[in-house]
């Protein structure tokens, strides 16, 4: 790729990165759609941060949909915690 | 895995060293390593005897582990030891261009959208981390478009806020999530090619 076609390929990365969220949440005008649809064809790192704020987004959703994650026993963490102190401590005296 | 014979008891290869590597990286990670344990195997038991195999796994391996990410490192380790013990439905191992291994399950037949997104167990913990995080009124906007699936206009309306200001709060607090992912190290920020 030359010096100019790489310039002209930032130009449209920074096109498209600015009508990136809105694309993704469906609220891009049909030219600023087409646009970024045709940018991400073509340019693969856009393409994968694409697909992380995609994956961003469902991660919202379906973090909630699948309703709290099961709560965190504070008597459990604590003994976890203990444990990982112990390890260190056990090994950490423990003569060469 | 080491034998863990010392040089000197201070020294690299000392086991006060790796104590002290084990106290600097693990002993902040172990909340995390919970919570995910918790995700893995839905099961408290479970996940407790899990986040302690991991933890002595890790104890054995921090000499060699370079400093960069502790979180995603470890996080590595327990889905390892989950694959391990899991007798049940194997989740399947997909590695993506920087070969770290990444563990995807399915999403619940909940998961909204086109395309099917496959989501690790961390990906959901970062970025539910990072949601919590959020100044209030970003995370209500974010709330009201991804979970309550709203327009920006019916999210401006509901807030009492101009269309624009919903756009750049979401702007904002999606790049805050992006940036816990990147730091974390579990989705990592690739160079400009």
């Amino acid at each position: 790729m030359g010096v100019r076609e790489m310039i002209a390929m930032q130009v449209r990365c920074h096109r498209a990165a600015r009508e990136l969220q809105a694309y993704l949440d469906g609220e891009a005008d049909a030219e600023a759609s087409r646009m970024v649809a045709a940018h991400l064809e073509e340019c693969r790192r856009c393409g994968l941060e694409a697909s992380v704020y995609a994956a961003i987004k469902a991660a919202i959703a379906v973090g909630h949909d699948a309703g709290q994650p099961q709560e965190i026993d504070p008597v459990v963490l604590a003994r976890l915690e203990r444990f990982a102190s112990g390890l260190s401590r056990t090994e950490g005296d423990r003569p060469p | 895995m080491t034998d863990g014979r010392a040089i000197g008891a201070d020294g690299p290869g000392g086991a006060a060293h790796q104590a002290a590597l084990f106290d600097r990286y693990v002993l902040p990670e172990v909340a995390v390593l919970y919570r995910v344990a918790l995700s893995l195997t839905g099961q408290p038991a479970d996940a407790e005897d899990l986040v302690q195999d991991t933890l002595i796994r890790a104890y054995r391996a921090v000499d060699r582990f370079d400093g960069a990410h502790p979180r995603a490192w470890l996080l590595t380790i327990l889905r390892h030891t989950h694959i391990n013990r899991s007798r049940r439905r194997r989740p399947f191992l997909l590695a993506d261009g920087d070969g770290m291994g990444v563990v995807m399950e399915r999403l619940a037949p909940s998961a909204p959208a086109s395309d099917e997104v496959l989501i690790s167990t961390q990906f959901q913990v970062v970025v539910a981390d990072a949601l919590a995080a959020l100044p209030e009124k970003h995370r209500a906007v974010l709330a009201l478009v991804d979970i309550d699936g709203m327009t920006y206009q019916e999210a401006a309306d509901a807030l009492d806020i101009p269309r624009g200001t919903v756009m750049s709060r979401l702007h904002r607090a999606r790049k805050k999530i992006r940036d816990g992912l990147d730091d974390s190290g579990v989705q990592p920020r690739r160079r400009r090619m």
